[in-house]
């Protein structure tokens, strides 16, 4: 292609976004919508995993062991539980730490009258899993170990939150496939109304003589153009909307920011961005080409 | 082979200054009798054909399977060389390019104006811009509209709108101007100027095929006349005259 043909292209996309101001407003409007929906979808999906990620960090498992084990049997069940896929981290807790964290945290300036250790068969191991939902299993095998006398867990919290992963997983699964066919009907229907404006000019074209080329490329590079305003305009609307609702829950509801982690914005925007670009160019491409595709026939 | 023929698969051989060649071709379309039945014809460098007939009688589609909008039903069409039974997609645009096309309805892009309508046609073929702003003014000034470069198309009279059209058509030096009812929308003095200016460009080696129901200008021109009637050829005179329907 000529350098001159080249710029001619590009202007031409560009003039086109102006000749057919009611199918590029519609085109921007329908990407815009569809990813301001997915954007603000995204933010909170990734939220809630973070939140979700969060709390399972803390959900841990406690051993405890029969009086009278050693310190170097204790370590060896735990290098031997360490072994375990399941397992992210344990945290060793001697008596003495025990008791330790016992004093600061109830008795405070009263612990003074103590002369021996209370605790002396609380050494324990806290046991921190990758997976929440195999808590039970390790819990079975750490049952089974000789030297062991009792496993604390919290089943309550470990259930909750993988049903609440599983719940989520599905939620989002549905709303992008909602998302989906809006964005598929939508777009089909400005796709549509392209068509029409185009017909008479694809025509004209194909008659000159134009290849399939030089037809499509100026069509393609006002889809590219509008996909791109049109995946910019809802990054910016959300950023806004995100940044306030943010700085909101943290005033109004100071009790629940001390429970719900937010993530940064700029940590969501890392994704967010090249996503909803490459979506956005994607959609105005590919709308772009096969609408042309359809007339090139003539 | 024999000089100054072109080969062809079976029969008769085209003679090299025999552009437009069509053999016992047959047009159907989905429904109802074929628009065109078993019509050959030919046309020679340099010729100006006239092809009247009554409405229906199967012009258009002689015209847009000449231009390769259409594929015969059954026959064989070579246009310039070019069989159009066998060309590939992909060669269409280089063949329709050695053509200057003219509509009743003119097609013209409404939001562009003169001068972008007739450097359209040299866009898309990909001449470099300076030639563009060379040619466009000179061949404006061919078909009488120099001073109106800038006005818009829906500034412009019928007559001056089909004048771009064939400034349009002509700006890449075609080798066949095929026109469609060129005057069926003007009144009788544009009709004669876009005429004359078809007898012009033919005169400078331009062949030229015009489909008109203009009775007038037929008998004044003395051309070869070419008469349809049901998809069939009934006629085909040199220095022909309009034949009236009984
Ligand atoms: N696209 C089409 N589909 C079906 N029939 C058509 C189509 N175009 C033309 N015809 C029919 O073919 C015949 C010839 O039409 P046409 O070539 O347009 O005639 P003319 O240009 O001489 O008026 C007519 O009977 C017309 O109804
Ligand atoms: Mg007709």
């Amino acid at each position: 292609m000529r350098i001159s043909s080249f710029f001619y292209t590009i202007g031409q996309g560009i003039k086109n976004l102006g000749r057919n101001k009611w199918y590029t407003l519609a085109s921007i409007a329908t990407i815009g919508a569809c990813l301001f929906l997915f954007g603000l979808f995204y933010s909170i999906i990734t939220n809630f995993e973070y939140i979700v990620k969060t709390a399972e960090e803390g959900v841990s498992v406690t051993v405890f062991f029969n009086e009278g084990v050693s310190e170097e049997q204790m370590l060896a069940v735990k290098s031997d539980l360490e072994k375990r896929t399941e397992v992210k981290e344990i945290v060793y807790v001697s008596a003495d730490d025990a008791w330790e964290e016992f004093k600061g945290e109830y008795l405070g300036e009263y612990s003074d009258g103590f002369t021996e250790n209370p605790l002396a068969d609380s050494a324990n191991l806290q046991i921190y899993l990758n997976d929440v939902s195999m808590q039970p299993a390790l819990v079975t095998y750490a049952e089974s170990i000789d030297v062991v006398r009792k496993v604390n867990r919290s089943e309550v919290t470990a259930d909750t939150l993988s049903g609440l992963n599983k719940l989520m997983a599905y939620v989002s699964a549905g709303i992008i496939i909602i998302l989906l066919l809006v964005s598929i009907f939508l777009i089909s229907n400005t796709v549509t109304m392209g068509i029409a404006v185009r017909k008479d000019e694809i025509n004209i074209m194909k008659y000159i003589g134009a290849t399939d080329f030089f037809v499509r490329a100026p069509f393609v590079v006002e889809g590219i153009i509008i996909g791109i305003i049109g995946s910019l305009i809802p990054l910016v609307i959300i950023y806004y909307i995100y940044r306030s609702a943010i700085t909101y829950v943290a005033t109004k509801f100071t009790m629940l920011s001390s429970l719900l982690n937010f993530l940064p914005v700029d940590k969501i925007y890392s994704n967010l961005i090249p996503i909803s670009l490459a979506i956005g160019i994607g959609i105005g491409f590919f709308g772009s080409f096969i609408t042309v595709r359809r007339h090139l026939h003539v | 082979m024999e000089k100054g023929f072109r080969k062809k698969k079976s029969g008769r051989q085209i003679p090299e200054d025999e552009v437009i060649t069509l053999e016992h071709v047959t047009k159907s379309y989905s429904s109802g009798a074929p628009a065109l039945k078993d019509v050959s014809l030919h046309v020679k460098k340099g010729e100006f054909v006239f092809i009247v007939g009554d409405s229906g009688s199967g012009k258009s589609t002689l015209i847009k399977l000449l231009l390769r909008e259409l594929v015969p039903t059954s026959g064989e069409i070579t246009v310039l060389g070019y069989n159009l039974n066998r060309i590939k997609h992909s060669r269409i645009p280089k063949f329709r390019r050695k053509l200057g096309i003219v509509f009743q309805d003119f097609r013209l892009l409404k939001d562009r104006n003169v001068y972008e309508n007739v450097a359209f046609a040299q866009r898309i073929v990909q001449t470099p811009t300076r030639e563009i702003k060379r040619n466009v003014p000179s061949i404006l000034a061919t078909v009488n509209l120099a001073g109106k470069y800038k006005n818009k198309i829906n500034q412009l009279s019928g007559g001056e709108q089909q004048r771009v059209a064939l400034a349009r058509a002509l700006i890449n030096k075609p080798t066949i101007l095929l026109a469609d009812e060129p005057t069926g929308n003007l009144d009788p003095n544009n009709s004669w100027e876009i005429m004359n200016l078809m007898e012009k460009i033919n005169e400078n080696g331009t062949t030229v095929i015009v489909v008109t129901h203009n009775r007038e200008i037929v008998n004044a021109m003395k051309k070869r006349v070419i008469t349809m009637k049901k998809g069939v050829i009934i006629e085909d005179e040199e220095e022909g005259t309009y034949i009236d329907e009984d």
